[in-house]
């Protein structure tokens, strides 16, 4: 039962855990449940074991928590009271969540890493099993150069994080909920409402100046949503808002964007125009109106509206490109694509140049500017003729050898006629027969290829391991060389025990059993060469020492 | 298999009953081109007819008929071309140029397969059309073998065109050599043992003398056999039980096993071969000493000589 000396934090009654009631107490150091009228805990974990808590979804019936551990595996409670599950299962996972973080060691993580190594590598599993469990090496030795790789990975992997933009939708993905009564109901995630401080600086300095001093953070955003600024006219500018500031900025910012005109001197916006057919199709002499007195209320809605687009996209897009996690001091920001920074660009004339010079000039078109190269000039093109093949000694005809030759060749080929009945006599068939069977004197190479049949899979599996544990003990001797700190040299004289328990205990049995079964193959001749290096190698260094010392 | 190999059996000595068994495996429509390339170096011959009586041209000859008719009965698809390789050029002897002339000589007297008749008459006629012709120039005494095989895949190349796209085609070439390798070939060579690897085209050896270089360098690199036949009389033997079965069969057959092929390179100034060298980054000639000029190509190289580790000097003991 749970010591007196724990300090029980909180108690659910009526928690099921495996269709069983009982009870769940939350502790100092760890949580734990016990069947209903039992005084003894079934379940008992300390926050430490615990990597993280999982929690059932609002909408479901079932109301549920779950603890994963490190080791993977899982334990749920079901908070099965019916009136208080809610509250209860609030409180319970709130405790949890300051609990835990406080528990997290990094040592259990390592041992997580060790396992899951162990278990996705059958050949580290096996080696692991051949050298640590046998006991020929320590288990640090072991892990001592397989694990330096995962610490440094995860930094790494930390710094190359992207940064996350801003949706275009954010504010349209919030989408009202009807409450049932006439009301509103909007969800705010934190996400949603990073994005609006990230889009809108304004908002998140009115957000700085009130909360927490004059509203609370629900009534700000109540407020936010039912102010004008939000909605989609934006006609009156009613002056108890809060927000109305903001929507003056942002018209300032609006008028500041246009004037500084886009960045790109080849992009000419002002040609562009709404030219829509007003009544008549354009044949009806209506005079054009540009007073904003005489535009319906439709066209100035529309107006306002697309005013707002346009600067919501110009928004969208100034936040992105902004660097994150910039003190929060508008005057500092220095980009001169928002309409709210007071910036001057410095920089339209040279960008035109650069723009005209980039459409008229190609670049593979240009002057290359190759690394110099050095002219191919033969003096000795013959050389190629016969090419790097050796010089094979000739052998020299007379010219009357030639010519003999040639008259005896000229002679016997003019009376030719095929005899294909005596082509082959049978005493000759047979011995080309013979020479070409296998055994025979072209096939001698054949029989030596058949070892690895001859050699049944479980010897070869186990002189396969044979020699993977082996290569890593070779690997951790030849390292220490050469021997400069005295932790190598305790190192290197440690190997080379090593070495002799692994051929005294691994080896000898495995040659052993190879001669028990005849076979005359000699399959670790290599693995004996290569400790027989080691050990010379060690001798060598050891009298060296031995001469140093005296 | 035909009626008409009823008669062609009775002729034949015993080891052609594993011709049955090769066609019942071969795969329809599809045709098989063997050229076989015969060196007919008088020079060589001439002289090796008279150390050894007992196997001259002609029966080398006649060895390499049986083994072309042999390749044409197996399968109807199945083609033939025979290259004789001399020392002044190299020439067709089947499919030759008199085939459109004469039809009368066409008829065998011995009730033969029309299409071998007529082969191993017009083989006969060519051959010896060559050697009559022979003249001695006295410059070149070594065997055109370079230019038989670009002939050799020119005419496979020709083949594959006019069989149609449809129409699958595997050509094999076999290199029947006598004389010695010729050294100044060496470019020609090997330029036409890539081009019959890129066209999957296998070249097969068969050496009757001394071992040659190239050719063990083109069998491995085009995946063919390369074999020096310790009798020269059981040539034909041997032709038929390792170079008639193409690549398919051959892999369900056991043959003699690739020689190891030395690779190695001979440098260009003394003609040895050697294992480590230095080669000229302009015009890739080979050096067995790092020379400063390269003499080929006359461009000058600097090399840097790894750094003189100095000894310590030890500190004298100071005496207690």
């Amino acid at each position: 039962m749970a010591s007196l000396s724990e300090e029980v934090l909180l108690v659910v009654k009526k928690v099921r855990q495996k269709k069983q009631d009982g009870t769940l107490y939350l502790m100092a150091e760890r949580i734990a449940w016990g069947p209903e009228g039992k005084d003894r805990f079934t379940v008992s974990h300390s926050y430490s074991d615990i990597r993280c808590q999982k929690i059932s979804p609002d909408g479901k019936a079932k109301v549920q928590l779950q603890l994963v551990l490190h080791t993977g595996e899982s334990t749920t409670f079901h908070f099965a009271n019916e009136s208080t599950s809610r509250k209860d299962w609030e409180a319970a996972k709130e405790l949890l969540q300051q609990l835990l973080p406080k528990f997290k060691k990094k040592a259990n993580k390592e041992l997580e890493e060790k396992n899951k190594m162990l278990q996705e590598d059958p050949v580290l599993f096996q080696l692991y099993k051949d050298l640590v469990v046998s006991q020929v090496i320590s288990a640090e030795e072991f892990w001592a150069n397989r694990l330096g790789g995962i610490n440094n990975g995860e930094s790494a992997a930390c710094e190359n994080k992207q940064e996350v933009g801003i949706s275009g939708a954010f504010l349209a993905d919030i989408r009202p909920q009807t409450d049932g009564c006439n009301g509103l109901r909007y969800n705010l995630t934190a996400d949603i409402i990073e994005s609006i401080f990230r889009t809108y600086p304004a908002v998140k300095q009115k957000y700085k100046e009130n909360v927490p001093h004059n509203l609370t953070e629900k009534e700000f955003w109540t407020r936010f949503f039912q102010s004008h600024y939000f909605h989609r006219d934006r006609i009156s500018t009613g002056t108890q808002d809060i927000f109305s500031e903001c929507a003056r900025q942002d018209e300032k910012g609006l008028k500041s964007l246009v004037t500084q005109g886009v960045k790109n001197p080849m992009v000419d916006l002002l040609s562009l125009e709404d030219k829509t057919l007003d009544e008549g199709y354009g044949i009806s002499s209506a005079l054009p109106s540009t007073s904003h007195a005489s535009r319906t209320v439709k066209e100035s809605s529309n107006f306002a509206i697309i005013k707002r687009f346009n600067h919501h996209s110009a928004m969208v897009l100034a936040a992105g490109s902004r660097k994150r996690d910039v003190p929060a001091d508008q005057a500092s920001e220095t980009s001169s694509t928002d309409g709210n920074s007071r910036d001057s660009d410095f920089f339209q004339p040279p960008l035109k140049k650069v723009k005209l010079q980039e459409a008229i000039e190609y670049e593979d078109l240009q002057q290359e500017n190759r690394p110099k190269t050095v002219a191919l000039n033969l003096k000795k093109s013959d050389r190629y003729a016969h090419g790097p093949v050796p010089l094979q000694s000739q052998q020299y005809t007379t010219s009357q050898d030639i010519i003999n030759s040639v008259n005896y060749i000229k002679h016997e080929m003019s009376n030719y006629k095929p005899n294909l009945t005596q082509v082959l006599s049978s005493a000759a068939a047979s011995s080309a027969i013979a020479a070409l069977s296998p055994g025979g004197v072209l096939m001698q190479q054949v029989a030596q290829q058949a070892i690895n049949q001859m050699v049944p899979t479980e010897i070869q599996a186990e002189l396969k391991h044979l020699y993977v544990a082996a290569g890593e003990l070779l690997r951790h001797f030849w390292t220490c060389f050469p021997v400069n700190t005295a932790f190598l040299e305790e190192k290197v004289t440690k190997m080379k025990s090593n070495l002799e328990r692994f051929q005294i205990t691994k080896l000898r049995p495995f040659q052993e059993k190879i001669q028990r079964q005849y076979l005359s193959t000699n399959l670790t001749g290599h693995l004996e060469c290569m400790l027989q290096a080691a050990y010379s190698k060690f001798h060598i260094w050891q009298t060296r020492r031995m001469m140093r010392k005296t | 298999m035909h009626g008409e190999n009823t008669q062609l059996h009775a002729e034949r000595p015993q080891p052609i009953c594993r011709m049955v068994f090769y066609t019942f495996i071969s795969s329809e429509g599809e045709i098989s081109l063997l050229v076989v390339v015969v060196d007919v170096n008088p020079i060589w011959w001439g002289q090796h007819a008279q150390s050894e009586p007992e196997f001259t041209l002609s029966k080398c000859l006649d060895a390499v008929m049986v083994m072309g008719n042999a390749h044409m009965a197996m399968t109807r698809t199945n083609q033939l071309a025979v290259i004789a390789a001399h020392c002044q050029d190299s020439h067709f002897l089947y499919p030759s140029k008199r085939l459109k002339g004469n039809d009368d000589t066409s008829s065998s007297r011995d009730g033969k397969y029309e299409l071998l008749s007529v082969t191993n008459n017009l083989i006969a006629e060519e051959i010896r059309d060559i050697m009559s012709k022979t003249e001695l120039t006295g410059n070149s005494t070594d065997t055109l073998l370079a230019g038989s095989l670009a002939k050799a895949l020119c005419y496979i190349n020709r083949i594959s065109k006019e069989v149609g796209v449809a129409q699958e085609i595997k050509s094999r070439i076999l290199v029947i050599k006598a004389a010695d390798d010729c050294a100044l070939q060496y470019m020609n060579f090997m330029n036409v043992i890539f081009a019959a690897q890129k066209q999957n085209i296998l070249i097969d050896a068969c050496v009757l003398d001394s071992d040659s270089g190239l050719l063990q360098q083109a069998c491995d690199i085009t995946g063919g056999l390369y074999l020096k036949i310790p009798q020269k009389v059981a040539l034909a033997q041997y032709l038929l039980w390792v170079f008639l079965p193409d690549s398919e069969q051959r892999s369900l057959l056991v043959l003699p096993p690739p020689a190891h092929v030395d690779y190695r390179a001979a440098c260009f100034c003394h003609r040895t071969l050697i294992e480590i060298g230095y080669v000229c980054s302009v015009c890739l000639s080979i050096f067995c000493n790092f020379s400063p000029i390269c003499t080929t190509c006359e461009t000058a190289f600097k090399i840097q000589l790894p750094q003189m580790v100095k000894p310590k000097k030890k500190k004298p003991k100071l005496p207690a």
